[in-house]
This record gives structure tokens, sequence and C-alpha cells, in this order.
């Protein structure tokens, strides 16, 4: 994908612009798939002078399949030990990064290395034509420390769940975004390739950041996101993004890495810009009556037929074309000849291909290397049309983009089979692929679903087996409140038992640790749901009609009973204001109860379950909602607090 | 060998100086004023005569034309970079005639001496002289002088041109503009209306530096310009060029303030240093206008409607010298008709096609 032209231009020098002008001083280029040839474009090319501020290492191996791969083999070869940055060599970009490096690197240094990598997003509605279907993405980010809490990918998805945690997670604010665009830009630290070599499963970044987000608890990495409203970035992953990065970049979007810049600095390629975004290289002819209608790249030495008609299409070196043509969204590569009254609506067509007169290729149609098409023959939509036969064994994988050398390898065996001209016209030469026939292709590249999903229901378009990985399981599932519940009820039981059988409080806490385990309930849950439970007791024992002096006989000794197993749970500081808001919301629930809350509270201060300071805290916390600060309001309440207040200071005096 | 290793190193700024054109100006204003380019310029081709291996004046043009075209190709709205070059072949072929001894006759064009010379304009630049290097570096050391006092020079002019209780009109952000407006401030009182100059709204950045300075400023939009034209007394612009005319390319809106100003015949008062100036007429449709990424005017979250309709994002404009009255530079102040003598004294004729 990295050489394919976008705008006469091959899309690795546009990641490589990108990279060089943020200031990046070293890059390293990973190829699998055409090495040889991305090695010879590179070194050919200004990134390789002497003289150019961005040293290119490039680094070849057929053993890679997956970004997980290149990834293991950087952390093995340690070629990296500092913040890096990762892109994919189809990103065509012009944000600036710089700011979220600098936050990356702050984040760093505050919060010692949690956060492993910075995503960059670019704010985008939904259904923008920019926007991938496959990459599209929901993710629930908390406000103030742009961490991102959930992660998932939305395509085909008619429901979305949320699980349960990320409410949970102790952040204030959170805000869950689906208008964000991915732009395949990630500032990673040293530790991502580590990570990385750890869970060898791990196969492309989206594997990496769900797998994060579920072990966020066990190592505490953190994942964050930098979202940009100015700046265009944007991965060309199938053909439906070739085409609208396509118009982007003729449309200017991409500023500065215009087609009349010419930032590749080769000779001979530079053009000049017209009006209605019209850019026409050297030696370009133009035939009599013909027009350029808008959003048109002309490449050098192209040549013209009368009257033709052409808008929002880019052409490339070489080409000759007849009279009378109708070109619209068309994508033409270099050395192509097409002949007289043809027309061409949103389509491809790769290099040395020819189109013979009368041809009318529909919507989505993609001829090519060499392949040639007939006179006067009408190519249905989503036609692809390839001189390898779909069904030749290919040994080493190679995909009907190869060109020429590759053919004339094969052409023995080609020859023995026969071009149908009822597909491909009488003088055509290619066959062509259908979406049903094709065995599965390497991970990159155009493979059978070209053009992707698209928003409008479009017949052909479904069958896609190709590159992108499992699509969305589930993320997280959620059978969360379940296990919850049934560990609130195994509590209850556990402490039932307890107070019939007399158990002692070490047995009733290695009961209750062994149900944490067996439930995978977070520490913190374990102990709400134990305070919960402590206090609902009661109400479980003898109904709920009980009159608060009731409920606090009954409370008291049970509160005694079990401050041994609290206080085995209650240590940390946030522990008591867990334990506390647990407290808080269980009388939020029992609004009758409230005048027993002062004498339980008391109780706990009392058997040491709870310090002074923690309630004080808890107290003066902002109370989240109306019925919190009535609570709150309550007169023995406020008493209780003025009397605790008081005994602090005396407390502090007497030292 | 410090040779090659210099050429390296001089390719290597002059790479940088490349890159940083076609990068630069993403259109939010110029992210480097147009005199810190023409500094940054000069201080290259000083460096290019200084490390380049040269024999002769000839070979030393050469070089820098070849260099020139290749700067002035990076980024062609950028006229100052051309401008420069110009200065310094012109500073060439006058270093050149004086060491060849021939006197110091103005070769400026003129009926008289195109009848009685006649062929003796076969200069080749072929001779070498030892210390033309020397005098070569030392002109263009001038010259460098000469481009940082160019703001000052042109701010001393404001008492002559600024009177009391006066109401100022300008557009946009020019820090030629606002020295002159500053040094005013400090002996007249007077008002000034800045128009923002939308999409990129610099206006607003000037008005903030002018009230710090003590003077009262208004700020309006571009279409109440001609609403309160009728209020002022002068308007006074900064450029981004001035064209071989007399005509100007500034920042878009400045052609709407420009014949509002006619209308209401209200004197018009250009700032521009002569470094500005530049040989090139205004037709050449291709290389004039600058668009920028629309994203200032429909931003792109905007979805599907961007693909429906087309957004340009122009950022110069170009004003008819007609409507221009004065200029004010820091050789003093012209009428629009004469820049055409100016430029013969900065420029030589054949330099003006790099």
């Amino acid at each position: 994908m990295a050489l394919l032209p976008l705008g006469n231009v091959a899309m690795i020098d546009y990641t490589l612009e990108f990279l060089t002008s943020t200031g990046v001083q070293e890059t390293f280029v990973f190829c699998c798939w055409m090495a040889s040839k991305i090695k010879a474009h590179l070194q050919k090319s200004k990134w390789c002078r002497p003289s150019s501020p961005n040293t290119v290492h490039i680094i070849t191996s057929d053993l890679y399949r997956s970004l997980g791969d290149v990834l293991r083999d950087v952390d093995a070869k340690s070629l990296v030990r500092s913040d890096f940055i990762l892109v994919y060599g189809d990103v065509v970009s012009n944000i600036d990064i710089s700011q979220a490096l600098q936050e990356h690197r702050h984040r760093r240094k505050m919060d010692k290395n949690i956060s492993v990598m910075t995503m960059i997003f670019k704010e985008s509605s939904p259904g923008h034509r920019s926007r991938c279907e496959e990459d599209d993405v929901i993710v629930a980010v908390d406000s103030k420390s742009q961490q991102i809490l959930h992660y998932q990918k939305t395509q085909g998805l008619k429901k979305l769940q949320f699980p349960m945690n990320i409410f949970h997670s102790g952040s204030e604010e959170f805000e869950i975004r689906h208008d964000l665009l991915d732009s395949h830009i990630s500032i990673c630290s040293p530790q991502v390739a580590e990570l990385f070599t750890d869970n060898f499963d791990y196969q492309t970044r989206d594997d990496f950041v769900r797998g994060l987000l579920v072990n966020e608890e066990i190592l505490g990495n953190q994942i964050h996101v930098h979202v940009t409203q100015d700046g265009y970035g944007v991965r060309v992953s199938n053909l439906l993004m070739y085409d609208s990065v396509s118009s982007d970049l003729v449309r200017r979007w991409v500023y500065p890495l215009t087609p009349e810049a010419n930032f590749t600095d080769q000779e001979g390629h530079s053009c000049t810009y017209s009006r209605h975004n019209v850019y026409r290289a050297s030696g370009v002819s133009l035939g009599h009556g013909s027009q350029m209608e808008e959003n048109v790249l002309i490449g050098c030495d192209t040549s013209i037929g009368a009257n033709c008609y052409i808008s929002n299409s880019v052409i490339g070196d070489s080409c000759i074309i007849g009279d009378n043509v109708v070109l619209d969204h068309a994508y033409i590569w270099n050395h192509v000849h097409i002949a007289s009254n043809v027309e061409i609506i949103q389509s491809v067509i790769c290099n040395k291909a020819e189109v013979k007169e009368g041809v009318t290729l529909k919507k989505q149609c993609v001829l090519a290397y060499d392949v040639v098409i007939g006179p006067n023959i009408s190519l249905p939509e989503g036609t692809v049309v390839s001189m390898h036969h779909p069904e030749e064994e290919e040994e080493d994988d190679d995909e009907f983009l190869s060109d020429d050398a590759d053919v004339g390898q094969r052409s023995d065996k080609t020859k023995q089979k026969v071009f149908n001209p009822a597909e491909v016209g009488a003088e055509g030469k290619g066959y062509i692929w259908k979406a049903s026939s094709l065995d599965d292709t390497e991970e990159e590249e155009l493979s059978q679903c070209l053009w992707g999903l698209v928003l409008n229901p479009d017949p052909e378009s479904d069958t896609e087996d190709s590159d992108t990985d499992d699509p969305d399981d589930p993320v997280i599932p959620s059978p969360e409140m379940d296990d919850v519940k049934v560990f609130h009820m195994e509590v209850l039981g556990t402490l039932q038992r307890g107070l019939e059988e007399n158990i002692s409080c070490d047995n009733l806490v290695l009961e209750i640790n062994s149900l944490k385990y067996a439930y995978n309930i977070s520490l913190k849950e374990v102990m709400q749901i134990l305070t919960r439970v402590v206090l609902e007791y009661p109400f479980q024992q003898q109904g709920t009609h009980l009159t608060p002096s009731q409920y606090v006989t009954l409370l008291l000794p049970l509160l005694k009973k079990w401050a041994p197993v609290f206080k085995n749970y209650v240590k940390r500081a946030q522990d008591h204001l867990d334990c506390l808001s647990a407290f808080e919301e269980h009388f939020l629930e029992q609004e009758s109860h409230w005048a027993a809350m002062v004498k339980v509270l008391m109780n706990m201060y009392e058997l040491e379950i709870l310090e002074e300071e923690m309630i004080l805290r808890w107290f003066s916390q902002g109370a989240t909602s109306d019925k919190s600060r009535q609570l709150r309001k309550n007169q023995g309440l406020q008493k209780f607090i003025q009397w605790l207040e008081e005994a602090e200071e005396s407390s502090e005096d007497g030292e | 060998m410090p040779g090659p290793y210099k050429e390296t190193d001089l390719t290597e700024r002059v790479e940088a100086f490349l890159s940083d054109l076609k990068r630069g100006g993403t259109g939010a204003g110029p992210l480097r004023g147009s005199a810190e380019t023409a500094r940054e310029t000069t201080a290259l081709l000083r460096k290019i005569t200084a490390q380049a291996r040269w024999s002769s004046a000839g070979d030393l043009m050469e070089i820098i034309r070849k260099d020139g075209r290749r700067m002035t190709a990076a980024q062609p709205s950028e006229t100052t970079v051309g401008n420069m070059i110009r200065r310094v072949l012109k500073i060439i072929r006058e270093e050149y005639a004086r060491s060849r001894g021939s006197s110091e006759e103005a070769d400026q064009e003129s009926l008289h001496k195109l009848l009685t010379s006649g062929g003796l304009s076969e200069e080749n630049f072929r001779q070498p002289f030892a210390l033309l290097k020397s005098n070569v570096i030392e002109a263009i050391n001038e010259l460098l002088t000469e481009l940082e006092g160019t703001t000052d020079n042109i701010a001393m002019q404001a008492l002559e041109h600024i009177h009391s209780n006066e109401v100022i009109m300008t557009i946009g952000r020019s820090r030629t503009v606002e020295a002159f407006l500053k040094d005013a401030a400090r002996k007249r009182k007077f008002h000034v209306i800045v128009a923002e100059c939308a999409p990129f709204c610099q206006g607003h950045e000037m008005a903030t530096n002018l009230s710090k300075a003590g003077i009262e400023t208004t700020v309006i939009t571009d279409a109440a310009i001609f609403a309160v034209m009728s209020r002022v007394n002068k308007v006074i612009i900064g450029t981004q060029t001035v064209l071989a005319n007399g005509g100007l390319r500034a920042i878009n809106g400045t052609h709407t303030l420009a014949l509002a100003a006619k209308h209401h015949s209200t004197p018009l008062i250009v700032c521009a240093p002569m470094f500005k100036l530049s040989p090139q007429f205004p037709n050449e449709e291709d290389t004039f206008h600058k668009f920028v990424s629309p994203h200032e005017v429909l931003p792109f979250t905007e979805g599907e409607i961007l693909s429906k309709v087309n957004v340009h994002c122009p950022v110069f404009d170009y004003v008819p010298p007609e409507l221009i009255t004065l200029f004010i530079s820091n050789i003093g102040g012209h009428a629009p008709s004469y820049i055409y003598r100016l430029m013969s004294e900065l420029y030589h004729p054949e330099d003006h096609e790099l």
C-alpha cells in the first residue's frame, strides 16, 4: 500500500513528510511485502539524501505478518529506547503533534510512567466521508486526564454495551465519544514494545488497547488520547478511503502537502495550480473543447483529446486520453491509454492499462496493471479485472496488483487460459475477480471487498474476509452485575453462618477473601458490599419494618462482633471513604432510618472502624445529589460532626 | 579537508531553508514576517558566497540564480526571497564593475543610452578578481544592516502624516504599520479602527497590541468597512508585496478597503519597506494566489456537506495602483507611478527573470 500513488506521489512519501515536518530525526521503516521495491524507492527519494534531517532505516523481513510481529522485533532488537511515534505507511497527515508529545511526556513524568501510549484522534462528525467504516470506534474518555476508559469498534453493531467498571473507575466526569476519527498515529513509550513481547497474541493495535484496558488493574497501565480539531490525519486503508483522501488532497485540506508544492523534490514533477483546484504538471496538452471542471490533477506529459469532460479526478504521468471521454472521480495512474468515447466513474485504473473505445466503467471498478478492456463493453459496478487469474495457485502470495515482471514469468501458465471476451471485450486481456472466489490474501492491501463498507446500502460490498482484525468481540463482557449480586448473597450467607455457628472473625475473613477471588470482585467492592450487607442485616433478619431504635439495637452488637472483619478491609484512607460512601448509599435508600444513622456512625467511630478525619472529609465532600445533601443536613448528623470536630481539637490541644 | 564538508553543510542549510519555506506559511498569517524571511535569505546568500566554489563573478551569479530558482519555486507567494536574490545579483554586478574600474555610470535604461551604447552590454563577468569575494560580502552586510533598520526608518516618518484627533483605519496585522502608529502615538492622540480580516482574524492581535501602547482602538468586521468609512480620515495599511506596476498584493479584504476609501475620497497610505518591491506584474494567474486549507472557512468536522460544496480559502488580494495615494518606504514617500524608477535602482533588468 505504501507505494501506491495518491495524487501522483507514493503514499509513504506523505507519511515520511509528516514525520519530518514534526521534527522526527530517525525513522525505521518495516516492510515485509514488496520490500525491495520500497527500499529502491526510498533510496532514490529525498529522504535518503545526506542532507535530509531525517535518517531513514529500512528493515525488511518476510516474517512480519502484523503490527504485533513488528513491535516484537523492535523489542528484540532494542531499536528504540525512548518514546516513539508509531504510524502506518499509508497515513496522510499534517497534524502538528508537538503538543500531544509535550502532554505525553508531562504525563509520564508526573505519573511515573503509567501512561503507556497516547493515541491521536481527529474530531469529525459520524458519517463523515473520511471516516473509515471499519475503523469506527466508540471511546469513553475521562474528561480531565484524557485517559481511555473504554474502547470499542462499532462496525456493524446496532447495540453497544458499556461495562460498569468505567462508571466506577473513580473519574468524576467522563465522555463517551463517537465523533472521533482514528488517525492511526500513536505516541508510544518503550514499554509498548515490551508489552507486545509479553503478550504474543497481540497482533494489532486494537488487541493491544483492549488488552491493556482489561488488565488495567493488574498492570496499572493507562492509555490516553489527544484530540485535535485542526490538522488532517487519515489512514488510507481501503479504496473508499483512497477516494476520499484523494479528494481531500486535491481540495487542499492537507495543506501544505499540496500537489503543487512538490514536497518530494522530484525533478519535473512540479505542477501549477489554477482556479477551482485544477493542477497541471508540465507538458500537459489539452484538446479543443475539453474542460477540466474542478478538482483535477494531471501529471506530466499527459495528452487529453478534444471535448473531454474531467472532474474530481487524478491522472498520472504520460497518459494518452482520447476524445469525448468523461472522467468523474477517476483515479488513473501512469502510462494509461484511454481511447475515445469512454466513460469512467469512480474507478481506479493502474499503470499501463488500456481502455479501448466505447467502454463504460461503472462505479467502483478496478483495472489492475496491464489489463486491456476491449471495445464497446460496459463493466458493471464493482468489477475488478486483473492479469492474474483468480484460480491460479500463487506460491508467494503475490496479489493481483503485482506487475509486469511477475506476469512475464507466469506467461506459460496463463497462455493456457483464455481471456473471456464476454467479460473483457473482444480485444480485452484480463480476468475478472469475483467476490467469493478469492482466498485469503496478505493483511495489508486491497483485498476483495476493495471498497470497504459504505453507509448507503450497496449491494455487492458486504463480503469481506480481509485484513481487519477479528471484528468486535464484545469487548468486556459485563455479567459483572450478576457476579456482584451473587457475591452479595454469598457474603450475606457467610455472615449468617458466622453468627449462628459462632465462627471466628479470622475465618470469616478467609471465607470472604476466597469468595472475592472466586467471583473476581475488586477489593473496593468487597468492602462496600460488606458494609452494605452488615447494615442491611437487621432487615434481612427481621423484615423491613423496623423502627429506627429497633434497628439500632439489632445492629450495634453485630457491628461489635464483626469489627475485626471490617478493620481487616478498611485500612487505607481511600477505603474509609469507600466504606462511608457505601454507608451513605444505604441510608439514602432507607430514608426513614436517618435517626438511626447517627448512632450507627458513632458506633463505628468508637469501634475504630472509621477515623474521624475520614468522616470529616466525607462530610465536607460535595454531596452529589439533593438527597445526600439532605442527609448531611440531618440534625443528628450535624451534631455528631460538630462533636467530632471538637473532639479532634481537644485531642490536638491535649497533645 | 574543509572543502567537501563545507559543501555538504551548505547544501544542508539550503535544503533546510527550502523545506522551511515549503512548510511555513500555513496561512494562519505568515509564521515568520517578511522581514525575517528577507534577513534569512540574505544571510543564506552570504553563506553561499562565502562557501561555494566559484572563480569569477559569472560563476557566482550562476550558482545564486540556480539556488534562487529553487527557492522561489518552493514558495512562489513569498516574494521577498526573490527580491533579495535580485538585490544580491545587482550587488555582484556593481562590485564587478567597480573592480573592473569602469565608471560607475548609472546603468538605468533610458532611450539615450540605448541609442548610444549599442552592443557594449556584452559583459562576460568572467574576469576573476581577488578582492571580489570580500567586497561582495561586505556589500551584503550593508544590505543586512539596511534590512534591520527599515521598520524604524518608516516609523520615523509617522509624525508627518498623522495629526491629532484623526481617525485612522487599518486592516489585519502588519508589523510595519504597528510600529508606525506606535511611534506617532508618543506625541499625538488619535483613534484607530482595525478591520479584523477574517478568517484568520489577525486584526484582533493588532488591536490588542495597539491598545497596550495606549492608542484608542476599535475592532470592526470586514463587512462594516464601508459603513464606517465615512468617519475615517486616513487609511494606513501594510502589504505583502508591492508589484512592479505600483499595485499591491495584500491580505484578502484589502481591495474592499481600498475601494471604500476611493469612494469616500479618503487617502490610502501604504507602509512598505523597499525589500517588498518585486519586479513581478500581476498578470500571472498561476502564481499570484495562494490558497490554503479550507479548514478556516468551513471546518472539517462539518461532515457530509463537505463533499457537496467547494470551499476555497485564498490568502491574498490584488489592489490596483489607481486606488493608492502614497507609498511610505524606508527611503521616503512616493507616488505609485514612481515605483518603476525605484525598481530600476534596485534590480538589474536582466535579473527580472531568474
